[in-house]
């Protein structure tokens, strides 16, 4: 234990006073105080715009039922400070309109029901976005490349590796101890670069962390030791491998780069160019969702017909003694979206006191659930692209952690919940919530009751509507989501160092 | 003398583990990038038969409108002005994706509104054309990601260079050859260019090789069809190949020369990289938006709509206060007037107040990705970008010199109508109202088209500053490796 101690303090203080600690450290402090600065500044942003966005559909007010648009608005997360991830990503606001469906298409429309607000200028997204994750990423990794690159073959050219063995030192002993000497020195650069973004989070005014968020964060920072520990025993292994260290540190660093810079991306680009899942074009999915509603008016029709009545208006039935000679008393309006994504009516019935719509509500009872059923099967319809994507992006993510600095990546986005699958959560979340506004109306028994379309006999009752709660993750959520990439990034740990060993066992000084 | 030292360097290099990775790296990126850019859904070919067929649709929709009279055609306006697909993409990708491929120039349809008793008469209106810029409000709807274009392995090779020459000095400092080397009679000037040539060589030939690959890749079985003036640009692009990875050698031998042991300087070089590849280009782009911040879309929206409403309350076309006749109570036509007057000082004014909001959004827009742009140029990689993405007519400076000239083909096509209006004694001459201009069709061919320009001024600024930068390098290393202690 002695010995082993002995060789930790050794490589822990012949790092530490290298010029590349120094300079790694202070490079590490200041790119990261840098990202979280401008990332601060992003997360004002985001929440500027939430609160105002929040605050407005706090004051909107609904009088008949038939209309109520209540929104659903994505909050942003704090922890977007250390990994933005998708925080910018896609829409913010879901618009809930009980027969519009929720869905997501690539191209533009009119009264898209998921939108993104408060954005101010799209094509700063050009630039790439630089998060505390991505320094510790690609700087982290290039500095327990560069304490590790040579450790074996360098001491071996100074020839003071043949010194070392020579003692009664067991080489499972050097391994190890130069293993958690590298990383012990290695702790303190990522431990305080951590504390130090903490700490200008936290000096922001907005920025609030919960007791939730402080144990996200230190979850991060045990996965970014993981990461950087994964790096060193590369470069140990490779030290061990390769006879010089100029070798070493030239095959490292091409490695390097490749993984931490080249390797994800090409994933990507490869998968969006040939995807595995080819979808049809959007076009068809928009011309199916066409055909649903000309389903729904036929039932819509067929019922109606059923009922005894030539069409809606037919249905109302006037005072005797209203004045006859007016026509366009009843007024159906429709709004649809580009080729029938969705189909939204209203309707306005004039002098409205001198009519008797109990049939009309009756008809109405039967169809509004109805075209809500049909808003469903058309959101399924719609949703198909969406989930194409997905299963193309979640494909490219599986080739993407053949390199374990993209594993690090989708660990930390897990775990801070930006990831893409936040995102979706978000939206599926929203949907959800159309469903609660769906149920609440049917306990009021909304659809049948005269201020659907009227509020001349009192105004739709709203008070105890269900607000939109964005969920965040609790620790053990997150540890679930973010377990398999951990679990990768411990397995890549555990392979490499017990190559490492055995091959260091087997290393012959010669 | 010079060339002796390159030679010895080019032979000591093409020995070496990097130089072996390097001639399987570079061949292998640019494969890479001509299959994923010449085959695939989105092809070059595929993008020019849609933009044919979008022209072709276009015009249909001009000789359909200048059939039916003058007026028609003011009022719908031209259709949509798409750009050419860019055959250079796979040079420069420049965030293609997230820039509009086109802008429209034309309206939405009719509004109408009923009679009411005497004061109002029923009317049908054509609202005139704005040029409307493709809506931008999805926040990108794409995580920007590094592409595998031209660009992005120039970034590599100024990491190549990097490795090629951390320890060109300091390494033979350390092995001791770097006194015997200056015992001989050869200046220090001499050095350290032979030095240099020696690792541009090494260099740039596996470079050139690979991008000959690459093309003959894309030749062969991208189906494109390249002109000798896409060559030319081809041909610029290696110019800037060559800049980049020249400033990035002499980057290396002034940390090589001024730092003692080779592992300090390729930390220094490693950080220095990352900054000027990543972290610095990245930085300024998201910190320009706090540093010079505009009002959202929802915003300029609010605003927009809140001044057409005032628009509407003034003239009341849809005579929605229904007891006081409204300013528009008469319609237009061609035996009044007045009132076709009155109804093109309420349309232009709509025209006016959409057109500025449109206009002026995308402008604040375009001044803080240019703020963003000219920032991020103090770093060399990034001004090789933007060079590269000049040259293949790539990024959102094409798309700003698009927008101009589709703003000025806005004036163009006016004018055009104004003057086609004159010719007609039987016309009110009055714009933009349907019933105050000619009702004769138009000559098809009269019509202006839309031709887009492609300026290549913008990368002349560029090349001046990669052409700085390689000059103040050179400088520094020179200066560097002077005082420098041989021992």
């Amino acid at each position: 234990m002695h010995t082993l101690w002995l060789v930790i303090q050794r490589e822990f203080v012949s790092n530490v006073l290298t010029s590349r600690f120094m300079i790694g450290f202070i490079v590490c402090l200041l790119s990261t105080a840098v990202a979280v600065f401008v990332q601060v500044d992003d997360y004002e942003k985001r929440l500027v715009g939430y609160n105002a966005a929040v605050r407005e559909a706090e004051a909107q007010e609904w009088d008949l039922y038939y209309n109520i648009k209540p929104r659903t608005h994505k909050k942003p997360n704090p922890l977007g400070i250390f990994n933005v991830g998708a925080e910018n990503f896609g829409a913010n606001t879901v618009t809930i309109e009980l027969a519009k469906p929720v869905f997501e298409l690539t191209f533009p429309i009119m009264g898209e029901p998921a939108e993104k607000r408060g954005a101010d200028n799209s094509f700063l997204s050009m630039f790439l976005t630089i998060d505390v994750v991505f320094i510790f990423k690609i700087i982290l990794s290039a500095l327990a490349i560069l304490f590790a690159f040579n450790t074996i073959s360098g001491e071996r050219e100074d020839g003071t590796l043949k010194l070392v063995l020579s003692n009664a030192i067991p080489r499972d002993i050097i391994v190890l101890g130069k293993y958690l000497g590298g990383m012990l020195s290695l702790f303190p650069i990522v431990l305080i670069s951590l504390i130090m973004a903490l700490v200008i989070a936290l000096s922001s005014r907005v920025t609030a962390f919960d007791g939730n968020d402080i144990s996200h964060i230190v979850l991060i920072f045990a996965v970014s030791l993981l990461y950087v520990s994964t790096w060193y025993l590369l470069g140990l292994l490779l030290s061990i491998w390769t006879k010089t260290s100029a070798t070493t540190l030239i095959l490292s660093m091409v490695i390097w780069v490749m993984l931490t810079i080249v390797h994800s991306n090409v994933a990507t680009i490869v998968v969006e160019k040939f995807p595995p899942y080819q979808s049809k074009p959007e076009a068809e999915f928009v011309r199916s969702a066409g055909d649903v509603w000309d389903q729904f008016r036929k039932e819509r029709g067929t019922y109606i017909k059923r009922r005894g009545y030539e069409n809606l208006q037919d249905s109302i039935s006037w005072e005797p003694g209203a004045d006859s000679e007016k026509t366009n008393r009843f007024v159906t309006f429709f709004s649809y979206g580009m080729h029938e994504l969705h189909l939204l009516e209203g309707y306005i019935i004039r002098d409205v006191h001198e009519a008797d719509t109990s049939i009309f509500q009756e008809i109405l009872g039967y169809q509004e659930p109805l075209r809500i059923a049909y808003a469903d099967k058309v959101e399924e319809v719609l949703n198909k692209p969406a989930e194409q994507r997905e299963r193309n992006a979640k494909f490219a993510d599986a080739l993407s952690r053949i390199s374990f600095a993209d594993v690090y990546h989708f660990a930390i986005g897990a775990i801070a919940g930006t990831d893409r699958q936040s995102y979706n959560n978000f939206i599926q979340d929203s949907r959800a919530y159309k469903r609660k506004i769906v149920e609440y109306l049917k306990d009021k028994e909304a659809f049948t009751s005269r201020a659907w379309f009227s509020n001349d006999q009192g105004a739709a009752d709203l008070t105890d509507l269900p607000v939109f709660q964005d969920r965040r993750l609790s620790l053990s959520e997150s540890l679930s989501r973010a377990y398999i990439d951990i679990l990768i990034l411990l397995a890549w740990n555990v392979v490499l160092f017990m190559t490492a060993y055995v091959s260091f066992l087997r290393y012959n000084l010669g | 003398m010079i060339w002796q030292i390159a030679f010895k360097e080019i032979y000591h290099n093409l020995t070496t583990l990097r130089f072996a990775l390097i001639i399987i790296i570079l061949p292998v990126l640019f494969v890479a990038n001509s299959l994923i850019y010449s085959l695939g859904g989105y092809g070059y070919t595929a993008q020019v038969n849609t933009y044919n067929q979008q022209i072709a649709q276009n015009r249909d929709h001009i000789e359909n409108l200048a059939n039916k009279g003058l007026a028609e055609l003011a009022l719908i306006g031209p259709g949509e002005i798409s750009r050419h697909p860019n055959l250079l993409t796979f040079c420069a990708d420049g965030a293609d994706k997230l820039v509009p491929r086109s802008v429209t120039m034309q309206n939405v349809g009719m509004l109408s509104r009923a009679g009411f008793d005497e004061f109002v008469e029923g009317y049908q209106w054509i609202p005139p054309w704005i040029l409307e810029y493709p809506l931008q409000n999805k926040g990108g709807n794409v995580i920007q990601r590094i592409k595998i274009d031209w660009v992005f392995i120039g970034i590599l090779m100024s990491f190549f260079a990097i490795l090629f020459t951390f320890d060109a000095i300091a390494g033979e400092r350390a092995r001791g050859t770097l006194s015997l080397m200056m015992s001989n009679a050869v200046s220090r000037g001499q050095v350290l260019l032979g030095k240099y040539l020696g690792a541009f060589v090494t260099l740039m030939v596996p470079l050139i090789i690979s991008i000959l690959i690459n093309l003959l890749t894309i030749y062969f079985f991208g189906n494109i069809p390249f002109a000798s003036e896409h060559w030319l640009r081809i041909f610029g692009m290696v110019g800037l190949f060559a800049l980049l990875v020249s400033i990035f050698i002499f980057l290396g031998l002034f940390f090589s020369s001024r730092v003692s042991n080779a592992i300090t300087s390729l930390v220094w070089l490693l950080l220095t990289w990352v900054f000027l590849a990543f972290i610095f280009p990245s930085l300024l782009g998201t910190f320009v938006g706090n540093l010079n911040p505009i009002p959202s879309v929802d915003e300029v929206l609010r605003q927009k709509y809140a001044q057409l409403g005032q628009l509407y309350a003034e003239y009341d076309p849809f005579n929605n206060a229904r007891d006081i006749p409204p300013k528009l109570s008469k319609a237009a036509s061609a035996e009044n007037p007045k009132a076709t007057r009155l109804w093109a000082d309420f349309l232009a004014k709509e025209v006016e107040t959409k057109t500025r909001f449109s206009d002026g959004h995308i402008d604040q827009q375009f001044k803080q990705v240019q703020l963003a742009r000219d920032l991020t140029q103090i770093s060399p990689i990034a001004t090789f970008q933007y060079a590269m993405e000049g040259l293949a007519n790539t990024g959102i400076v094409s798309y700003m010199n698009f927008v101009k000239q589709a703003r000025r083909y806005r004036q163009t096509f006016i004018d055009f109508i104004k003057a086609e209006d004159q010719d007609d004694p039987e016309s009110l001459h009055i714009y933009p109202v349907r019933e105050g201009l000619s009702q004769k069709p138009v000559n098809l061919d009269a019509v202006p088209v839309f031709e887009e320009q492609i300026s290549y001024r913008s990368v002349l600024s560029q090349v001046g500053l990669l052409v700085l930068f390689n000059l103040l390098f050179f400088i520094i290393a020179q200066i560097s490796f002077m005082k420098n202690d041989l021992k």
